[in-house]
């Protein structure tokens, strides 16, 4: 059932080796400067050279936090989708799907085919990429409970299917994993009955132990590590314990204030392993963010981008794209999973705060016609944790804007998402882009050596609620944009240039595709514009 | 805010009245054998011309009297003498809030500081100011328009009694009326209504636009109908299906509804021409007039409200790989639109317009969609007087996501009806108008060509899009913007928005471009934390 498309690019500046896919690439920049009332824009063209392994290793995922409710889905559709699975539902025979999977289930435009008619592919079918039935799952929890035992604990998934996983589920069981009370709810210590003992040194060594052993007896060539664990409280900034990678693997050894997502991203960076955060707190310290550059191992986060905020990424966009002005955007959420509890704790709620602040600050501060400098729409964001409603958790949002003349538009939604279904195809797209990205290196032509991307693997951003970027890079929060980012370097990586949805050839009075130059060698007829780049 | 742009590129040339760009224009051809698609990209050598002076522009609306029409023609005096007034909550000003090119931004790139640099979208290029529009306008009512501002109960009462005095002069002229086309319940407004034979109807419509253009002293003239809603029109050989019997067919007066008569008139007097409402205005001889004219049509009605999310909403359901199943839209709302809407023919209209806007993502995901299939999709408009023309949307989204799980989405939407559409009506004319002054030839070519006088590009605007025949029809707001802004950047030379910021995500190109001469890039930064961003230096 599922399409593959294999993809050929027929043009000389692509070239397939055995081992790589070889693109010379055109970039384009401007460079803006303000001479009194006048803009001048300069644009430039990097010449690149864009590389892609092309073979997919035999990719192992490790989760922190496997016996949660994202693990044990993630986990299960995996296994799921691998073996095929079909389940009866009240409505009728449900199969085993990825949907809300931006690789998998979504498309994007090649271009028209020969009949005219754009010719839409899988999203993954862009270059080689693992397939997530391939994934190899392990990973560490707090809580003993086998994933069977743990997926029923979830309430996620259709009973009849559960019952269909449960003998493939039960066998995997999470080992013991870095508990710190201090950093996660009180509300969470029942749970706590696989933890590592020894000093924070130690058990560091032990999950660097638990990697190489993974690594060893699953026979997978790479591996990523992801936290989906507890959002824990905010890690104090202090110099001389987080502030660089020394004082940072110094702290560990004495001791000092790390928390467990900090302690399970320095092993792993150790073992050369990404390591995504998927909950909001500052899991990279500035030391941690050192410590990868260092040891040129990508990191990624934070906190998963799945349900109420990347809606407000796509409706705040849309409206201050329209010219429309939003004044007031109040966020209520409740939900009733193991999550929940543990928002419901002050400190850990005011991560997740913080996480979800801050992402209409790039749109806001795109639109000076609307908002004069520093201004800001009010923002509100509460989290209630209800029992009852489980999983299913809901959203419910009240976007008021001022439109022409003073003027009112007034939004309000209510938005029902079972959350771990949504979480989990995005940790599937985090992982499987990772993988790529660390088979794709860019060269300006005619350097010598080739380079990956910064270690902090900004690119992830789309699946994100508070983007990590490189330092000094712009942050873009809006849904569009992101999307369009990927796209666009995916397709820089097959020599394709960006998307343009201009038609042109269908907007003008003739058709003019025809009577043009059609170039032998087009994407190394980058146009000779700016010879001189003011300097 | 006003920013003078200048592009600094030699392969963009300013002259005195035109802005010359060369540009690279890259699509690809895609083929299929076996398993096997083969992607070959090609590139178009153009050149962009863009007409630097900007016309004197009249604006011409059938149903000025209407809400629509009274509610733009009084923003644009409001904003041109600058007008404040008070609230119970302050002082408010007047403003374009809603309209793409006045309010909203583009980035051009990064200044020396590493920040982007946003500009207002109408900086891009030379683009008329809304506050010098003339208007002018026909209107069934014969009520003048400070009065017809009173009725519609749109703007602010102490605005209107600043604005009535310059409102109150301003009378439309008789317009056609046939009562089949709209709803019963509009008779009692119609008392301003033209006379005679259609044939001398339209001589009448040609009349005016020439008074207007002679009186007013406007260098160009668009006309835009944000009239009733009309029923569908018969497609009928012999009668609308070319241009010669759609013309045969006014001197005989056959069946041609008064907005496609507005079109011809328009047309024949070579003023652009906009249809604002979801009725079939541009039956195939219509079309065809336009195209043998070079004359500009475009339509069909205001994407404003409901219909504008949901062109947002399904695409950012389908591209996130999300399945939408079931997309139900009840609206209700009070105004005179929704008063002839209650009508079931000209509900019908609006129901077909609003029906499609889905149609382009479901058709873009196999993914999801297997060939013909498509989400239930259901819409219902009432008519409930006390709203007003503060309109009611609420619409339900059921989507399947992994496993079988639901994501159910249901809104509630407020629109002050009137207040959406008038921005819209501005961006309408004002890019109409710049494309009249846009052409483009393949190097090598001795002609400059215009766009097609179906003007696409206006789609971004529209319901239910009207396309050359064979063109793609796309409703996705984000694509649809991305394609007027990378068109207007194409006439500065400009390359398309890419997104990538490869300069800061990838630490080794950090400072590229920074040696002069040459497409240089710096030494490969080691120092990844300091050496990211664009330097300028």
């Amino acid at each position: 059932a599922v399409m593959t498309e294999n993809i050929r690019i027929n043009n000389p500046n692509v070239k397939y080796t055995d081992t790589h896919i070889e693109a010379q690439y055109c970039y384009h920049t401007s460079a803006v400067r303000r001479d009194g009332d006048t803009l001048t824009v300069t644009p430039s063209v990097s010449e690149l050279e864009f590389r892609t392994e092309r073979r997919v290793p035999r990719l192992g995922v490790m989760l922190v936090g496997w016996g949660g409710n994202n693990g044990t889905t993630v986990t299960a559709a995996v296994l799921a989708n691998r073996l095929g699975l079909t389940w009866r539902t009240k409505t009728g025979e449900q199969k085993a799907n990825y949907y809300g999977s931006l690789f998998q289930s979504s498309t994007v435009c090649l271009g028209p085919g020969p009949d005219g008619k754009e010719v839409n592919i899988p999203f993954r079918d862009l270059l080689p990429m693992v397939h997530p039935n391939d994934i190899v799952f392990d990973g560490w929890d707090i809580s003993s409970m086998d994933l069977g035992s743990a997926m029923e604990r979830a309430e996620v998934l259709d009973w009849s299917l559960q019952e269909k996983l449960r003998p493939h589920m039960s066998c995997l069981r999470p080992r013991a994993s870095i508990y710190i009370p201090e950093f996660i709810a009180a509300n969470q210590v029942g749970r706590a009955d696989n933890i590592l003992k020894g000093t924070m040194a130690e058990q560091v060594e032990q999950i660097r132990a638990d990697i190489q052993d993974f690594r060893h007896s699953s026979g997978v060539e790479k591996v990523i590590v992801l936290w989906t664990a507890n959002t824990e409280r905010f890690c104090d900034l202090t110099a001389g314990v987080n502030d660089t990678a020394k004082n940072l693997l110094a702290a560990i050894q004495s001791g000092g204030e790390v928390s467990p997502s900090t302690l399970f991203a320095v092993a792993s960076i150790l073992e050369g392993c990404a390591y995504i955060n998927g909950s909001p707190q500052n899991t990279f310290v500035p030391g941690a963010i050192e410590l990868a550059v260092e040891r040129n191992v990508f990191i990624a986060g934070d906190d998963f981008k799945s349900g109420q905020t990347k809606i407000k990424s796509v409706l705040v966009d849309f409206l201050i794209s329209a010219g429309i002005k939003p004044t007031s955007i109040v966020s209520y959420n409740h939900l009733g999973n193991n999550d929940g509890m543990n928002l419901s704790a002050p400190q850990q709620f005011r991560s997740k705060e913080i996480s979800k602040s801050n992402v209409v600050d790039d749109m806001v501060n795109s639109n000076p016609i609307l908002y004069r400098k520093g201004e800001k729409p009010d923002h509100c964001v509460v989290i209630k944790y209800v029992p009852y409603v489980g999983d299913s958790k809901r959203a419910m949002d009240e976007y008021t804007s001022e439109i022409m003349m003073g003027g009112t538009n007034t939004i309000a939604m209510h938005n029902t998402c079972e959350d771990s279904l949504l979480a989990s195809p995005i940790i599937l797209d985090l992982v499987l882009l990772t993988e790529l990205c660390q088979r794709v290196c860019v060269r300006p032509q005619g350097s010598e050596t080739f380079q990956s991307f910064h270690s902090v693997l900004a690119i992830l951003s789309f699946m994100c609620k508070a983007p990590l970027v490189p330092p000094g890079a712009p942050l873009v929060n809006a849904y569009f944009r992101q999307r369009a980012c990927i796209e666009n370097i995916m397709r820089a990586c097959l020599g394709l240039p960006p998307q343009n949805h201009m038609h042109l050839e269908h907007k003008l009075q003739r058709g003019f595709l025809q009577s043009t130059i059609h170039s032998e060698n087009p994407t190394l007829q980058c146009p000779q514009i700016n010879p001189s780049f003011p300097v």
